[in-house]
């Protein structure tokens, strides 16, 4: 009897603890802004997401370092709300809406792969949140009239036609090119754009041909490049298939004055597992640590984001890491803008943003894709990528390769 | 202790009425749950759907096939491309069904020769043959770049509801074919065919017709529910609609809930999707590992699936 009315007691003052904390917490847990990121972190496409995560999180620390965000006449603070999406879309889509339902975000960031972001930018629409995307450059990504997805890579195309400049004016002997892409969303529609630009460019393509996903031999497609004997040979692909590529090349045989992987060697990871098979190789990216932006944003400079980078990992940041942290430089901004979080207005103060940012300028089209500029070429010399283009970064000119 | 418990005041003539109980919550659940919820129990109704689907072919007659993912896919790439060319939605999810079960009605005879553990390879590599289709064929499927399906205009409210009701229609048919088949001579012959195909063919059961019928059935649904699912999310990828994880997984399901009856895979799709969800939320690190070792420790201790603790229980 006596341990029952106890327990009782206990019990009752445990509650009452309770709720007097609850009502502690209540009043004091300030407002912040609260972003929503559905990370690959397990799974195909775990290394990416890491990519983001990392840079989400720079991001963040810089803002909250600098009192937060302004919003009106308030600062707060900022929070990212995450989780491992496992690689998966039907996972992908089910965070999308936990995170607007459930967790009240105020915005969304998309998550590494194509299709994935189109899936989430597709709950969101219903919602009206606005979604930014830091690595979709595919046209096909924004292609569904979504008004509310904002992308910070700027087009393929981009890439291609500025490749297509220098190799006619450093090596104008260049006529055949050979075309291999990936049949994936972004290597396939960069493989066509290379297509594209190389016609425009009074090249001629002796070989267009995909790979399908999964990929484990690339010696049929090579062989018939190597009879082809052309002039260019541009791959599109992922990381780990180019490198595979690359080596097969070197077992067979299979070369040519100018090699481009794309996006190969915008990784450190390609040329660190090719070493000096590397040597050579081409490509172009968004965005790389020697360009020299200053900006009002919370980075400031292009260099203090990369010195932040390697003060908190090994190594470089790629484009991905800048990408990802353009993109939510781009939101703060229209959030500031705005003076609200409104999902609408900042949605529209999204659509009118015309700003320069430590990754570069930022300025998004009618389908939400950051509109283009002169994006870097680099090759990879003495085993660093070394720009060649633009103009004002030059770091090295375009060798042939042996 | 306590499924056994209300399994054994209620008798099997009860069961049907945890169905139909089961059935209510799931459609209430806008009632008491936001769209998050009403998601998860969308969910829930698909892969009851895909359960009570792959127990007429690995149930009833023991064929353990991997073809799901396979009729999925296909279902929703031919729902989707049915409804870009100007089918109106459910028409194209209903043409889906008509497509996977004529594709299955197809390959049946090719693949059913097979048995046991190659009739489970021949199956998985349909997944394969339609992944590989869906991404070469760019003129009709779009290739790697994937498919956009007509995006269906309305609120998050209007949606969430319309989609768990679809997905509960098909369940309901799926769960009515179930329960006819189960007490037919269609349900019989395949029980016979499970246990002995040689004999059973000895005594009567024509075994080719009635596993054919059995893998025909084994994708109607699954087509109708690929399609409606590309409807909802609008967007149809050749990885993601032809996906290796599903089709496992739904043989799974079915073996947790207990293979060849009515109630037992929609038991294991409701407590998979569940389960997966609450170890999802509550450990972010090691959510798989878990998941995995809690897979093993159920088929481990509960060979006849969960209906089995029922059996154990009066036993």
């Amino acid at each position: 009897m006596n341990t029952g009315r106890s327990v009782a007691r206990t019990g009752r003052s445990a509650l009452g603890i309770l709720v007097a904390l609850l009502a502690i917490a209540g009043p004091t847990a300030a407002q912040t802004v609260r972003i929503g990121a559905p990370l690959a972190l397990t799974g195909g496409l775990a290394d990416e997401g890491k990519k983001q995560q990392v840079a989400y999180d720079l991001w963040a620390k810089r803002v909250n370092a600098a009192g937060g965000m302004t919003v009106g006449a308030k600062k707060l603070k900022v929070e990212i709300v995450s989780y491992d999406y496992q690689t998966n879309e039907q996972r992908a889509s089910q965070i999308a809406e936990k995170l607007i339902t459930q967790d009240k975000v105020d915005f969304l960031t998309a998550p590494f792969g194509s299709g994935h972001t189109k899936v989430v930018a597709g709950v969101a629409e219903r919602y009206g949140v606005p979604v930014v995307a830091s690595v979709a450059s595919s046209e096909s990504v924004f292609n569904q009239g979504f008004r509310n997805l904002f992308g910070t890579l700027a087009p393929n195309a981009g890439l291609t036609d500025g490749l297509v400049r220098l190799v006619a004016k450093q090596l104008p002997a260049t006529r055949r090119i050979a075309v291999l892409g990936r049949e994936d969303v972004f290597p396939k529609s960069m493989a066509a754009a290379m297509v594209d630009a190389a016609k425009r460019g009074t090249l001629e393509v002796v070989y267009n041909e995909l790979y399908p996903v999964g990929s484990m031999d690339f010696s049929a497609p090579l062989a018939k490049i190597k009879s082809l004997k052309p002039d260019w040979i541009f791959v599109a692909g992922y990381t780990k298939d180019l490198v595979l590529a690359r080596k097969q090349m070197a077992d067979l045989g299979v070369s040519a004055p100018v090699v481009t992987m794309v996006t190969g060697p915008a990784y450190r990871e390609f040329a660190e597992a090719l070493g000096p098979l590397a040597e050579g190789v081409t490509s172009a990216t968004w965005w790389v640590p020697a360009l020299a932006f200053r900006s009002d944003d919370v980075f400031g400079t292009t260099q203090a984001f990369t010195a932040d980078f390697q003060a908190r990992e090994k190594g470089e940041p790629d484009y991905v890491h800048a990408s990802a942290a353009a993109a939510l430089v781009a939101l703060q901004k229209a959030v500031e803008k705005a003076g609200t979080l409104d999902k609408a207005k900042v949605r529209d103060a999204l659509a009118a943003l015309d700003i320069v940012t430590f990754y570069g300028p930022i300025r998004f089209s009618p389908n939400g894709m950051n509109a283009g500029r002169d994006l870097p070429i680099i090759q990879v010399q003495g085993g660093k990528a070394v720009v060649l283009q633009p103009e004002a970064l030059k770091q090295g000119t375009l060798r042939p390769m042996k | 202790m306590i499924g056994a418990a209300v399994s054994r005041t209620l008798g099997s003539r009860g069961l049907p009425w945890v169905a139909g109980l089961w059935l209510v919550v799931l459609a209430l659940s806008p009632l008491y749950g936001d769209n998050y919820i009403v998601k998860i129990a969308t969910f829930v109704a698909l892969y009851g759907v895909l359960a009570l689907s792959w127990n007429f072919i690995g149930g009833y007659a023991g064929y353990p096939s991997f073809a799901t993912g396979a009729f999925v896919g296909l279902g929703a790439y031919a729902g989707a491309i049915c409804q870009n060319a100007g089918v109106p939605m459910i028409v194209a999810w209903l043409l889906a069904a008509i497509i996977v079960a004529g594709v299955a009605a197809a390959m049946g005879p090719v693949i059913l020769r097979l048995r046991g553990h190659y009739f489970a390879i021949g199956s998985i590599s349909l997944v394969e043959i339609g992944s590989v289709l869906a991404s070469n064929w760019s003129g009709l499927t779009g290739g790697g770049e994937g498919l956009n399906v007509r995006f269906l205009p309305g609120g998050p409210d209007f949606i969430a509801r319309f989609f768990l009701y679809a997905m509960l229609v098909i369940l309901v048919a799926a769960l009515a074919t179930t329960i006819a088949v189960d007490r037919g001579r269609l349900g019989f012959g395949l029980r016979c065919i499970a246990q002995n195909e040689d004999a059973a063919e000895m005594v009567g059961v024509p075994s080719t017709r009635y596993k054919i019928a059995a893998f025909v059935l084994s994708g109607v649904f699954c087509g109708a529910a690929g399609a409606a699912y590309a409807s909802w999310v609008g967007y149809i990828a050749p990885a993601d609609a032809f996906s290796i994880l599903l089709t496992v997984k739904v043989p799974v399901m079915v073996l947790l809930g207990g293979a060849g009856s009515v109630l037992g895979p929609l038991i294991g799709s409701a407590a998979l999707v569940l389960l997966e969800e609450t170890v999802w939320a509550r450990f972010l690190d090691y959510h798989q590992a878990i998941l995995g070792a809690i897979i093993v420790a159920l088929i481990f201790f509960l060979p006849g699936g969960l209906l089995g603790l029922r059996l154990r229980w009066r036993s």
